[in-house]
């Protein structure tokens, strides 16, 4: 039989979604309660992630490993000739090893710039479902991290803290569809806004249609006042595609963040930035092309055998 | 309904929201992931009346709106679980042609994932929300399809179970 509801059924749905509306309201008018209540259901859940992230490693590598099979198979065809103890102590070795790697990375562009920074774990990543793109990371109120503060890489800006709680934060990545950002052109010091796109490339809208902009600009975070929420000179992305659309209002360009969201290990939050910009000392330096040695053959007729000779 | 009942499959809402939150966002799962609160709501309401299912998607939407990777409002995603889990819910009441054959619940599961997320992305830019690009939309809920389509046949026979532990045996699949 087909369920036609009855008035007390009604009244339960209609109580419910007015309920549900009342929320809304509430929380979009900033009642405390209601943000008290989302902050305790942090804390309370920040042992609960650690133990997961301790718990679920050995898969996520795993899964990390199958991911990339085609690009480490020489790599896993030498650890197949090691007994089972030395690859265990290998795994662990990679993991601290890439995490000492981007620690390294962190605190020397933190250090160049003069930022006083607070390392921090990434210990979850939010899901997409919900059309965000945010990380938690180990580290909140009790280490001096507040919201919004700029959160790096090794690479350069990794995002925002968007809520701070005592021992965790969320971030929201720079790849968010809801970030966006003050940016400036190295070199050129031309300047627009950045915004996410939900994947690892931001859109740039140039504020000034008169100026150029050209495939390979170097983008920095123009800063805010007080360096909250962001410092200025943070490298941010490298300009990969330019809409040169002649009807079109402002220049867009694409732009590909330094940063790799995905493998997000250890993150640095700057809680304090220097007084001086670091102008364009951040932006990382350009790959040296390595020459390939070609080989051309003379071949003599009548010759027995043609001899090679490498030429650079 | 007895609403004693209702209490009692709050553990089970729990243990899901903690699992998610603790574990399952661990994984880095690509194109999104899974969403085990979500998919657990939708088939707890595809096994039970409109009015039970109203109530699992109120209090499973109020678990969701907790959730720290949340981006929107408290009470955002409350709205769109009372909708869906009681449209689900009244999808299948009463039709035995649905509710005894599990393809058909998983089936459903999935388009209701599908569904809840294009209703919190519509209720999302009518509150002012960013959602980025239509690529990388369609390519998270191609992903939350395909992994909802793996992980409900794979809960549904727990579920049932347990639903039926608190209902009674009637709705046991």
């Amino acid at each position: 039989m087909r369920y036609g509801g009855d008035n007390r059924g009604r009244l339960l749905i209609i109580v419910l979604v007015v309920t549900s509306l009342f929320l809304i309201t509430l929380d979009l008018r900033g009642v405390q309660v209601i943000n008290g209540i989302r902050t305790g259901t942090h804390t309370a859940l920040t042992p609960v992630q650690k133990a997961g992230s301790w718990f679920v490693s050995p898969f996520r590598n795993f899964l990390s490993d199958a991911t990339h099979l085609g690009r480490t198979r020489n790599q896993i065809e030498k650890l197949k000739a090691e007994n089972d103890k030395l690859r265990l102590t290998l795994q662990n070795r990679k993991v601290a090893d890439a995490q000492l790697i981007q620690l390294k990375g962190v605190l020397n562009l933190a250090g160049k710039a003069g930022y006083k920074v607070v390392n921090a774990k990434v210990i979850s990543q939010g899901s997409s479902t919900s059309f965000s793109q945010t990380i938690t990371i180990d580290a909140g109120t009790s280490s001096g991290i507040h919201t919004n503060m700029t959160v790096l890489s090794g690479f350069g800006l990794v995002g925002v803290v968007k809520y701070a709680y005592s021992s965790s934060s969320l971030v929201q990545l720079a790849s968010d569809p809801a970030f966006r950002i003050g940016a400036r052109i190295a070199g050129t010091q031309q300047i627009g806004i950045l915004s996410g796109q939900g994947t690892r490339k931001g859109v740039l809208q140039l504020l000034d249609n008169s100026t150029t902009i050209h495939k390979g600009d170097a983008l920095l975070a123009r800063g805010s006042d007080n360096g909250r929420p962001f410092v200025p000179g943070v490298p941010i992305g490298e300009v990969i595609a330019v809409d040169n659309s002649p009807g079109a209002v402002t220049q867009t360009a694409e732009v590909k963040f330094y940063s790799n969201f995905s493998t997000l290990g250890v993150v640095a939050v700057v809680v304090s930035g220097e007084s001086a910009d670091p102008r364009d000392s951040l932006v990382p330096a350009k790959p040296h092309p390595t020459p390939i040695p070609t080989v051309t053959i003379y071949a003599t007729p009548g010759a027995v055998s043609p001899s090679p000779t490498a030429t650079k | 309904m007895s609403f004693r009942s209702f209490l009692l499959s709050s553990p089970i809402f729990l243990f899901a929201f903690l699992f998610q939150e603790g574990f399952v966002t661990q994984l880095r799962l690509p194109a999104g992931g899974i969403n085990l609160l979500l998919i657990v709501a939708l088939i707890w309401s595809a096994l039970s009346t409109p009015d039970v299912g109203a109530l699992t998607g109120f209090g499973a939407g109020i678990a969701m709106d907790l959730s720290e990777t949340s981006p929107g409002p408290m009470g955002h995603w409350t709205l769109v679980l009372i909708i869906a889990c009681y449209a689900i819910a009244f999808v299948g009441f009463g039709d035995d042609n649905i509710r005894s054959n599990p393809i058909n619940i998983a089936l459903l599961t999935t388009i209701g994932v599908v569904a809840s997320q294009i209703l919190f992305l519509l209720l999302g830019l009518m509150l002012g929300q960013q959602v980025g690009s239509a690529g990388n939309i369609l390519f998270l809920l191609a992903g939350s399809a395909f992994w909802t389509g793996i992980i409900s046949p794979l809960l549904l026979k727990v579920i049932a179970l347990l639903h039926a532990a608190v209902f009674g045996t009637r709705s046991r699949l």
